[in-house]
């Protein structure tokens, strides 16, 4: 179970570091702050680090080193143009299965007219995605 | 190394840094020194958000909340070190990084090179497993085809093979190699069978074990004093 959340929170927070780096620049423990807001959410922030190298692998994040005020330098973050593509198929995806999950879980008696159009209208989506 | 603390928070940041650094070896060091700069900055800007209490135990939530060396590296890793195995020593790397991958922890050079191994051996045995039992098939079904064959065409291939008379009715006889061929076979296909569960139970052990590893290397820090101490 415990492989399967992790699983499940790498995806998704790829897709939330995309997110906040899509409103703007952000280095290492910004992006944290960002993401992890004043959630519960125990976030081991480390996990970012391996996560924002593979996306500058792929070409979707580029980054450089800014001087910063106090302290040492600060490696910051920006989306590239492949990137901010990426982004946006990857949160259009990302919105269809939050649906499928939340109808499922309301998946009311299955002779419900309405429920059972909802459920056809999102498996046509899926199709043409 | 001078990362931006002073005093004992200066020490257990090196210290964090130099654990990190320890994980990397392997990986260009332009690589490395870019990683354990960013980390290092990362630390700096969490202690500088973090106001309460006394130096080292904010440092200490900050370490801990950042996470172990490892689990900053782990999904890193294998790929940094598949990308320096394609210029240099690739198989040896490919492994390592395959079993990192694995263990999801560095296991250091002595730990992988046992585990590699073992892992070595292992295969060597699961690898002949199989060809006996590959062998044990292909035997079976041979002699049941040459058999048959020869039940129809009395004398085929005797030129170069002794059929041995077990009964008198070389009919009856022939019927009985067939049999004793497709028992071969029957075999053969046992030990795959076996060989699939032997598989399956394998997995499991390696599992459990994985698991094993994992839990003992998270609660460790949490045992005795703190995890930055112990590497003074």
């Amino acid at each position: 179970m415990e492989n399967k959340i992790t699983q499940l929170r790498k995806g998704i927070l790829e897709l939330a570091i995309l997110g906040a780096l899509s409103r703007g620049r952000h280095y290492g423990y910004s992006l944290v702050r960002t993401i992890a807001g004043d959630s519960t959410i125990d976030l081991t922030e480390g996990t970012i680090y391996p996560i924002l190298s593979r996306l500058a692998k792929e070409g979707l994040v580029a980054s450089e080193w800014v001087e910063s005020s106090q302290g040492p330098p600060r490696k910051y973050y920006t989306l590239t143009p492949k990137g901010r593509e990426a982004f946006r198929i990857l949160e259009e995806e990302f919105r269809k299965l939050a649906a499928i999950v939340t109808n499922a879980q309301n998946g009311a008696a299955p002779d419900d007219p309405g429920d059972r159009l909802n459920v056809l209208d999102i498996s046509k989506e899926s199709d043409n995605g | 190394m001078a990362n931006g603390f002073s005093g004992p928070v200066a020490q257990i940041v090196d210290s964090y840094l130099a654990r990190l650094r320890k994980g990397l070896s392997g990986i260009p060091a332009r690589d490395q020194d870019e990683l354990v700069k960013e980390i290092n900055s990362h630390i700096y800007e969490s202690y500088r958000n973090d106001t309460e209490g006394d130096e080292v135990s904010r440092i200490l939530r900050v370490l801990d909340k950042l996470g172990e060396p490892s689990e900053v590296l782990s999904s890193r890793m294998p790929e940094a070190m598949m990308s320096v195995g394609k210029k240099r020593k690739l198989p040896f790397l490919i492994l390592a990084g395959v079993l990192i991958a694995f263990f999801g922890v560095p296991l250091g050079i002595g730990g992988l090179s046992a585990a590699v191994g073992l892992i070595i051996g292992l295969l060597a045995l699961v690898i002949s497993f199989y060809v006996v039992a590959v062998s044990l098939i292909l035997t079976g079904w041979l002699s049941a085809v040459f058999m048959i064959v020869r039940l129809f065409s009395p004398g085929f291939l005797d030129r170069w093979v002794d059929v041995y008379p077990l009964v008198s009715d070389p009919t009856f006889n022939t019927v009985i190699y067939i049999a004793g061929a497709l028992l071969i076979a029957a075999l053969g296909f046992a030990l795959l069978w076996l060989g699939s569960r032997l598989m399956r139970g394998m997995r499991f052990v390696f599992r459990l074990l994985f698991a094993k590893i994992r839990n003992w290397r998270k609660k460790a820090p949490a045992g005795g004093e703190r995890t930055l101490g112990s590497d003074h």
